[in-house]
This record gives structure tokens, C-alpha cells and sequence, in this order.
């Protein structure tokens, strides 16, 4: 009896899902809502991947939705204590050996970030996957475990976006985004990126485990991995100023 | 065959005014041709010397890569024994260890970004003459822990000698590179570009800013004679293996190559203008002294010489006479351009304010390198040798009769 | 008089007068050739530079030529469009807004100077449009047209029709990104400035930064280039506040290359005259000595010395202003001839545009050249007739009839 009920429900789970089918935006959208929030901190390891050598920084990240985020870098040593803060589309860094903070001119933002292979920019960058395109799908594919949608992005045209088109693998449950491959508009991929380690953070689970590799630049890398998420913390943009930047910990 | 040769010598001598005039025709084109190509090749030689100066130096190693990525992940590690057996090839006078990479500066509310060089400060000296442009301050020293500036730089930043500027960047394996370094001294660089990005410290201070310690991106090798430039590099080639690149100016630099090409092939249409005129005036001469011995020749034949033989002693004497006067033309100019080369024409007027402006020395130099004497000396002998023709021409043709009559 | 003795006497040897003739024609002829080339090819530099961007004057605020930020426009820079276009001698008047930004393609991203034109103004000023390789100068695309150079389309993998994005700080301190898409590719004769420009629709700029419309840098096109003094006098006594500059100083590496080149050329036309005045000293020479009897007859019959002297001086003139004119028709010539179609050096023109130098040039000489060419070789002649002139009025007229 108890199965049968269960079967119903599942059932009944599945037509729902048929009959208000969700659009490709809605599904992008909870993906998206899935990693934010209105704020968080987090603790990552970032290990940038070169061909011939690799290093793991550690970061603690505070954010607050859509326009501030500060980074706190907790290791290696000589690093301890930068501090990049991203307040709306602007970059400023807090150099302690320097007790300076120097905001990062334009002509820098298409620079690596700490060695990464993230730029300046893809900090700032204010594209967001859902407003910024049009979504469609095209498929449904299984990634390991997952099944997951393939849903494809296309640029909306005013959008500052560089790329022709993003194609991103969300899986149907846990609205995971495991994989995204970013296009150019000739249909070439240039980077792709992989989450993977899916792990109970605070009151929901995510990915923890995130791979972002140029395609064009064969054995480099950039791996982050979560060790700490807290969402909605109580914070407020006074937190996200140059004063706090000296004084974060 | 010994014979033709003392009859011609002596007849050389036996008329003494004509051989010196004919042969200082050849003098003169030698030395004419010399001092044009000696110029043209001198401010070639000077265009590429100041500018590899400030940039690449004639020759430089660095590790693979480099040259594309200017990575400092590409910078490289030298063996001391390498770098100074490399100084004591022949031609090298001298090696420069250099630190190039980019840096954020800042200071106030004012960030640039600009080039960062860290030198030794000693060699750079005779090479950057970076202590002859300082407008303020002290120059730097080995362990000097202060920056110089482009003048251009230090208005924007608003910052003089002995403020603090900041410097943020990457280093060694993206490992994070600052620090608040005082301004030591002001430098005023020609180049407006330059006068308002450049910075530059101690060789051992940016490699410690750098977290690079013993790590330099260039090793800049100078030469003395700019013709040797491919043997010194394959020398120097030889001390490394494919893990490092050895790379001249030319392969650096290709648009100052082709500017050069596009002077030089002036140049050579300058020179064989040139070669014209003094052919023509050889030739003219040559033709003179043939027409004046008409006489002498007509007796000769008449008095049963043969006219092959004429013919071998005329061509004896034109090739003497050549000879001679393309000799004394080398030995002559020689010294005069030797004392140019040392001693170049310093210009004057509005030209040399422009250059000066431009941060180029106005002066005019001159080449000595053996090359141009070699090809002078074949070049003007060569003409002159097939002005002979027309002897030869003249005596095969000459009737005694008529000659002796005439 | 002597005129007619003296021209007679050039033409006793015509094998010997015509041989220096030649020479001197030919030196001279090709000489000028060579060098109304080279003026040539220093003209299309410049005038290609010019064409490209700079026009004949530029006007930008003080603070602009220091850094060139956004925030240092020209104040009421559109207001001083109309009044410039008024003055005696403009041709037209391009306002243009300068921003200092980044382009972006998926796969590369490349510093640019983004300048914001009004399409057929710019015409007017500059050859951009007619510099349009691929594709239409801003035809094509109803929003964001932009046009780009081919190193720049070349470095970021981008064709016609593809997306960039430019981004830049708008005046605000705030980072602009916007896409545009690719109307035209321009190709000039310098590769740095087709890697380093992007041209957008001034409108277009203005709603993106949302500012009332700025402007940087007025460029001037004038009638004609001799004028290019008054009107900058003119402009800097109206607009003493702003910095106003002639394509001279705006490129001083092309005119310290002119006047390299014309020192160079001088001194080459100096070693030229120099060999012929060896040349002629020869030739001259071997005419007196031929002719030492006659002369030592005229002496011993009565003729007096300074008129054997000034004989002797008229014939090397007259030799040498005869090689002269034909050397200099013939260069003249060969100049007009080739200016009329232009020598096309495309064949080296990849080493040439790195160069900034037109591939295609005319030959031309300025026309002050030729008196003064004329005055050298007079002055040539008479150095080279002293000393043969000399040996000649030495002669003592007894000796001469015996020895010769």
C-alpha cells in the first residue's frame, strides 16, 4: 500500500512536472539561485594549474548580491591578507605590505586575477546567465550520475557578452550545474567548466568541486573547491567598503 | 709575361703626369665611393645601436617562450660561469642581465600601469645611460631599494624624489608582487611613450619583488662589430640547449629591419648613381690617355711590334693604373674615415634639434667596417678594369699609318 | 666673342666632351630621379598619415594631451565646430570623442583608442571610409555599427558581421560593456594604427555613457596645406585655452624623417658634384695640355693671359651647364613621367606598411631644387676649371711652342 502511495506520488510528481513544464529560463534560473544568494561566505582552496607548476591559494569570500564581493586570501604566505573587493563594476585591491588600496585601472581588467585564469573582469562582469540571454533546450544528456538538461544560451544582442553561445548541463533534480561550455560566435569552444563533489553547505546542497579550463591553452587550470559555504549571512554593503578591506581577517 | 709587366711599369713611369692623373681618377672614386657608403652604413649602424640600446640589446637569451608569453613563468635561471664565459667571447663587450615584467603603480588616487625593468646598474651605465638622464635624485646601485621614474610618470602620479610610490603585480608563479618603494630619482626619458610608463630599479630588487631570486628574463649581449652579429650568435648558441632561445635584433625587432631596408635600398640607388659618374669619369680619362698615344702606338707597330703585345701591355698598365689608384684610395681614406668614425660630424640647425628632441644624438656617423672597403675596392676596381676595353679596342683597330701621319 | 670660341673649343674633341656629358647628365638626370623618389615616397608617408587620421590640425584640451582621460574634453567642443567651420580656408571639420578602452572577442582581448565619429563628417576629414577593405563604412547594421582594422580583426580571430565587445570606464568611473558588431574592416598602409583604432557612431557612444554629447579632439582639414600657418595662428589666438597642433607636431617622427632625408639627399647631390668636379678637372686638364701649343700661339701673338684664364673657366661652363640642363630635362623628365602614374612598390609593400610608408608613391621634386642645382654646377665648374685654367696662363708661350 505504502508503494503504491509512493507510486502515486511520483506519478502525480511527474505529470506535474508535465503540465507546468518549466520554461529553459526557469530552469537556468533555479540553477543560478541554487549557488546565491542575497549573501554568503565562503571558504575556497584555489589551485591555478600551469603546465609546469600549480599552487593552492586560500580564500575567504564574502558576498553580497548582485554588486559586492570581497576576497580575503589566507594563503600562501607572501599573499596572506590581499584583499580584493568588487563593488559594482570596479576592482580595488588592499595590498597589506604596502597598507595601500589601489583600484585596478581598465586597461587591467582583462588580466589574470591572482594568477588564475580568471580575469579582473569576471569578477565584475555583471552579465548574469539569466537576464543576459535567451535560453532554449536542446537535449537531455546524462553527466556520471545525473540526468540532466542541455540547455543552450544565446546572447540577447545588447548584452556585453563575448561569447556566441554558452550550452550548460543542469541536472534534473538537484538543479546542478555541472558542466558549461562557453562558444565563440564562429561555434569553437574557448573554456569550459565542470562542477562536480555535490555536499551539504549550510541548508542546501551544492556542487563544491569547479574546474575552469581554456581550451586554447592546453594544460592550464583553475580549480576551486569549497570548503565552507554559509548562505544568507547577516551583512550589509557598509561591510563591503575600502576602511573594511584593511581590516577583514 | 715578366717582360709585359716591366715594359708597362716602366712605361707607367715614363710618363709620370698622366699615370697620376688617371690613377687619382681612380683614387677619387674609391675614396668618394667609400666616404658615401661608409655614411650610409655609419647612420644604419647608429639607428640600430640606439635602438637596440634602449630595447633589446644585438643579441639576447632568454628561455623559451619567453619572447611570445613575456611571462615571468618564462623567466630563466643562468649559471654565472655561462654568462661570463659568453662575455669573454670575441666581439662581445658586454652582457646585461635584465627583470623585465609590468607592474600597477600607484600613488594618491593615481594608478598606472607600466613597465618595470630591474637592471645592473653599473653595466646599464654605458648602455641605457639611464644616470645621464636624471633630472632629480640619485641614480641606483646594486642593492638600491628605490625606483627611478619617467619624469611623464611622476607628474601623473604626482609623486618627486624621496615620496613612496606603491608597486602591485604578479610575480614568479603568479605569486603576489608588492611593496611601497621610495622614488630615488627622476629620469627624463625622449621617448614621450617611455617618459610617461617607465620605471626602473636594481636588478636585485625586482627579483626579490619578484619572488624570483637569481631569475632574469633577457640577457641582452652587445657587440662591437654589428657584421658579426650571426657568428656571435651561434657562438653564444652553443651554451645553451633547446630549453632557451638565442635571438638577434633582427629576429626582435623586423620593423626596424625593414626601415633599414627601405633606407638602405636608397642607399644602393644613391651608390650606383654614383658609380656612373666615376665610371664615366674613369673611362673618359682612360680614353684620354689612349687617344694622346696614338702616335707612340702607330711607331710601334710600325716598327714591328705586334699588336697582341700592345695590346697586353696597354691592358698591364690600365690594370696598374687601377690598382694604384684603388690602393692609395683605401690607404688613403682609411684614416680620414677612421677619424670620422671616432670623431663623427656633430650637426648643427634644425635637424639636430629635432633629433635631439627625439632623443637621438645629431651627429653624422661613419662606418669603418671592412666589409665596405672590400666591396668599394672590387666595385671601383672592377669599373675601372673595364674602362681597359677601350685600349684594347683602340690598338686592335689602330692603323699605323694613319696614326703616325695624324 | 669668347663665348664662341670657347663653345667651339668644346666640341674640337667630341669624343672627350661628350663622355663628360654624359656623365654629368646622367649623374644629374638619375640623381634627381632618385631623389624626386625618395621625396616621393616621404610625401605619400605623410600624406597617408594625414589621410589616415591625423588631418592637418588638431585641437584637444590641455589636459587631454597629458592623459588622455575621458573627463578631459573639450569644453563646448560642439559649439566649436560651426565657428571653425567658418574660417577662411577649411575644409571640413571632424569632432571626434576619444576613449581609451578594451576590445573583446571570445577568444582575445586587445587595448584600443575607441573613437567616437559622426560617419560623414569623418569622411570629409580623414579616408577611413575609403580605407574599407571588407564590408560598408557603417551600412549594414541598424545598432552598434563599428569598424575596425584588420590587425586588430586579425589578433581577436574576428570577421565581418562578428560580435566585439568594447569596454571602457564611462565618465562616472563605472566600467561600460557593450557589444557592436563589425560593419567594416579597414586596411591603411600602417599596421599599428589598424591594430590600435576602433570607430563607433558618436550617438552611439553618448547613450551608452549617458552623458550629454563630449568631444576630445577637433581635426581640421584645410584647402590647401600652405595655409596650415595662418589658421593655426588663428585658432590659437580664438582658442588660447586649448592645445592646437599641425600634423607636425603631432607626428614629429615624420618631419625629423623629411629632414633627414633632405640632408641626406643633399649631401648625396653633394658627393655627386663632387665626383664630377674631379671628372671635369680631368677632362679639362687633358683639353689644355692637348692643346698647349695653340695656347702658347694666342699667348706669343698677344692675347693676354686673363683671357686665355676666363677661355678656358667659359668652356668648363659651358660644358658642364650644357651636361646640366640635359641631366636635369632628363630627371625632370623621368620625374613627370613617373608622377603621372606613380611607381607601385607593392612588391615590398608588407615591409613598407609595418613602416607606416604608402605602397604606392609619386616621384616628385620641389621645384626650388632645380635653380639651385643650376648655380651648383656652375659653382662645380668653375672649381673644376681653376686648375686647368691655371696651367694654362702659366704657360710661358716660347716654351710651349717648342716643347708641344
Amino acid at each position: 500500500m505504502k508503494s503504491v502511495i509512493s507510486l502515486t506520488f511520483i506519478y502525480l510528481i511527474s505529470i506535474c512536472e508535465f503540465i507546468f513544464s518549466q520554461t529553459a529560463k526557469e530552469v537556468i534560473q533555479k540553477a543560478d539561485q541554487l549557488m546565491r544568494a542575497k549573501s554568503s561566505y565562503s571558504e575556497v582552496k584555489m589551485t591555478i594549474v600551469k603546465p609546469d607548476w600549480s599552487r593552492t591559494m586560500g580564500l575567504k569570500i564574502w558576498s553580497l548580491e548582485p554588486e559586492y564581493a570581497l576576497i580575503y586570501v589566507t594563503e600562501p604566505a607572501r599573499d596572506k591578507g590581499t584583499v580584493t573587493l568588487k563593488r559594482k563594476n570596479e576592482v580595488w585591491n588592499w595590498i597589506p605590505s604596502a597598507q595601500k588600496v589601489i583600484k585596478i585601472p581598465p586597461s587591467m581588467m582583462m588580466q589574470s586575477w591572482m594568477g588564475s585564469d580568471f580575469t579582473n573582469d569576471d569578477l565584475v562582469k555583471q552579465s548574469s546567465i539569466v537576464d543576459d540571454y535567451t535560453h532554449k533546450f536542446i537535449g537531455e544528456e546524462n553527466i556520471g550520475e545525473f540526468n540532466c538538461w542541455k540547455i543552450q544560451l544565446t546572447p540577447k544582442p545588447e548584452a556585453g557578452v563575448v561569447w556566441g553561445k554558452i550550452v550548460i548541463w543542469i541536472s534534473k533534480k538537484e538543479y546542478f550545474e555541472l558542466k558549461a561550455d562557453y562558444y565563440d560566435e564562429d561555434g569553437n569552444i574557448v573554456k569550459t567548466f565542470t562542477g562536480g563533489d555535490p555536499q551539504k553547505m549550510d541548508d542546501r546542497t551544492v556542487l563544491t568541486h569547479w574546474e575552469m579550463v581554456p581550451v586554447d591553452e592546453p594544460g592550464n587550470k583553475t580549480i576551486l573547491d569549497y570548503d565552507k559555504i554559509e548562505f544568507n549571512i547577516a551583512t550589509d554593503q557598509s561591510f563591503f567598503s575600502e576602511q573594511n578591506m584593511k581590516r577583514v581577517r | 709575361m715578366g717582360t709585359y709587366l716591366k715594359l708597362a711599369w716602366r712605361n707607367l713611369w715614363r710618363n709620370r703626369k698622366r699615370t697620376v692623373i688617371a690613377a687619382s681618377s681612380v683614387f677619387f672614386a674609391v675614396f668618394l665611393a667609400l666616404a658615401m657608403r661608409s655614411m650610409q652604413k655609419g647612420s644604419y649602424d647608429f639607428m640600430i645601436d640606439s635602438s637596440v640600446r634602449i630595447s633589446t640589446g644585438y643579441i639576447q637569451v632568454h628561455a623559451k617562450d619567453y619572447w611570445d608569453k613575456r611571462s615571468l613563468d618564462k623567466s630563466m635561471v643562468l649559471d654565472p660561469e655561462v654568462i661570463s664565459k659568453i662575455s669573454k667571447l670575441p666581439d662581445v663587450t658586454l652582457v646585461i642581465p635584465r627583470f623585465e615584467t609590468f607592474t600597477l603603480v600607484s600613488h594618491g588616487n593615481a594608478t598606472k600601469v607600466s613597465p618595470i625593468v630591474g637592471i645592473n646598474p653599473d653595466k646599464e651605465r654605458t648602455i641605457l645611460k639611464l644616470q645621464e638622464k636624471l633630472v632629480s635624485g640619485k641614480y641606483l646601485t646594486g642593492s638600491s631599494k628605490g625606483v627611478l621614474i619617467g619624469q611623464g610618470l611622476a607628474e601623473l602620479l604626482k609623486v618627486g624624489v624621496g615620496d613612496s610610490i606603491v608597486l602591485y603585480g604578479q610575480g614568479f608563479h603568479a605569486i603576489t608582487a608588492a611593496a611601497l618603494v621610495p622614488v630615488q630619482g627622476i629620469i627624463k626619458l625622449p621617448i614621450p611613450e617611455m617618459n610617461k610608463t617607465m620605471i626602473y630599479c636594481s636588478l636585485s630588487y625586482a627579483q626579490w619583488l619578484y619572488s624570483a631570486p637569481g631569475r632574469l628574463t633577457s640577457l641582452s649581449i652587445m657587440i662591437d662589430r654589428p657584421n658579426r652579429l650571426d657568428e656571435v650568435r651561434s657562438e653564444v648558441k652553443k651554451f645553451f640547449d633547446d630549453k632557451y632561445e638565442v635571438m638577434t635584433w633582427k629576429e626582435m625587432t623586423p620593423e626596424l629591419v625593414q626601415s633599414i631596408e627601405v633606407d638602405s635600398a636608397g642607399g644602393i640607388i644613391m651608390l650606383a648613381i654614383l658609380y656612373i659618374v666615376i665610371g664615366f669619369g674613369i673611362f673618359g680619362t682612360i680614353m684620354m690617355m689612349t687617344t694622346e698615344r696614338t702616335k707612340e702606338f702607330g711607331i710601334l707597330i710600325a716598327v714591328g711590334m705586334k699588336k697582341t703585345k700592345l695590346i697586353m701591355v696597354t691592358t698591364i698598365e690600365t690594370i696598374f693604373i687601377s690598382l694604384i689608384g684603388v690602393f692609395a684610395g683605401i690607404v688613403i681614406s682609411y684614416p680620414i674615415l677612421l677619424y670620422f668614425y671616432y670623431h663623427p660630424i656633430k650637426l648643427t640647425g634644425e635637424l639636430a634639434e629635432a633629433m635631439l628632441a627625439f632623443g637621438v644624438e645629431p651627429i653624422m656617423p661613419f662606418s669603418i667596417a671592412p666589409g665596405i672597403f672590400i666591396a668599394q675596392f672590387w666595385t671601383v676596381l672592377l669599373i675601372a678594369l673595364l674602362s681597359a676595353w677601350y685600349p684594347f679596342r683602340y690598338v686592335h683597330k689602330l692603323k699605323a699609318v694613319e696614326a703616325i701621319r695624324n | 666673342m669668347i663665348f664662341m670660341l670657347a663653345w667651339k673649343n668644346v666640341w674640337r674633341n667630341k669624343k672627350r666632351s661628350l663622355i663628360i656629358l654624359t656623365a654629368i647628365a646622367l649623374g644629374l638626370g638619375c640623381g634627381l630621379f632618385a631623389s624626386g623618389t625618395m621625396y616621393g615616397m616621404w610625401d605619400s608617408t605623410v600624406n597617408a598619415a594625414i589621410d589616415r587620421d591625423l588631418s592637418h590640425i588638431q585641437i584637444h584640451s590641455e589636459n587631454f594631451k597629458k592623459e588622455n582621460l575621458i573627463g578631459n574634453y573639450i569644453p563646448d567642443g560642439l559649439e566649436l565646430k560651426p565657428q571653425i567651420e567658418k574660417m577662411n580656408g577649411v575644409k571640413a571639420v571632424s569632432v571626434r570623442t576619444i576613449i581609451e578602452g578594451m576590445a573583446a572577442s571570445a577568444t582575445s582581448s586587445s587595448g584600443v583608442e575607441i573613437k567616437g565619429i559622426i560617419p560623414d563628417e569623418e569622411q570629409r576629414v580623414t579616408s577611413v571610409a575609403a580605407n574599407i577593405k571588407e564590408g560598408k563604412y557603417f551600412e549594414g547594421l541598424s545598432r552598434n555599427p563599428v569598424v575596425i582594422g584588420r590587425e586588430l580583426a586579425k589578433k581577436l580571430d574576428l570577421k565581418l558581421r562578428s560580435k566585439i565587445i568594447l569596454s571602457f570606464q564611462g565618465p562616472d568611473g563605472n566600467i561600460i560593456y557593450a557589444a557592436f558588431r563589425i560593419a567594416g574592416i579597414f586596411e591603411t598602409e600602417s599596421s599599428l594604427f589598424d591594430k590600435s583604432n576602433v570607430f563607433v557612431r558618436q550617438q552611439d557612444l553618448f547613450s551608452l555613457i549617458g552623458s550629454k554629447p563630449i568631444v576630445h579632439e577637433i581635426a581640421v582639414r584645410l584647402t590647401t596645406v600652405q595655409i596650415i600657418d595662418q589658421v593655426v595662428n588663428k585658432l590659437r589666438n580664438k582658442y588660447k585655452d586649448l592645445s592646437v597642433e599641425t600634423w607636425q607636431q603631432l607626428a614629429p617622427e615624420l618631419s625629423i624623417s623629411y629632414e633627414t632625408l633632405d640632408f641626406e639627399l643633399n649631401i648625396f647631390l653633394g658627393i655627386i658634384l663632387f665626383a664630377l668636379l674631379f671628372g671635369i678637372t680631368n677632362t679639362m686638364l687633358m683639353s689644355v695640355v692637348e692643346r698647349m701649343r695653340e695656347l702658347g700661339v694666342l699667348m706669343a701673338v698677344g692675347m693676354k693671359r686673363i683671357k686665355v684664364f676666363t677661355l678656358i673657366i667659359f668652356e668648363t661652363i659651358m660644358l658642364s651647364i650644357t651636361g646640366g640642363i640635359i641631366g636635369m630635362i632628363l630627371g625632370a623628365l623621368s620625374i613627370w613621367i613617373t608622377a603621372q602614374k606613380g611607381i607601385n612598390l607593392s612588391l615590398f609593400a608588407q615591409g613598407l606598411s609595418s613602416y607606416g610608408i604608402s605602397s604606392h608613391l609619386f616621384p616628385t621634386l620641389p621645384v626650388s631644387y632645380y635653380p639651385v642645382l643650376f648655380i651648383m654646377i656652375i659653382v662645380t665648374a668653375v672649381v673644376s676649371a681653376v686648375y686647368p685654367a691655371i696651367k694654362a696662363v702659366r704657360l710661358n708661350p716660347a716654351t710651349a711652342i717648342r716643347m708641344y
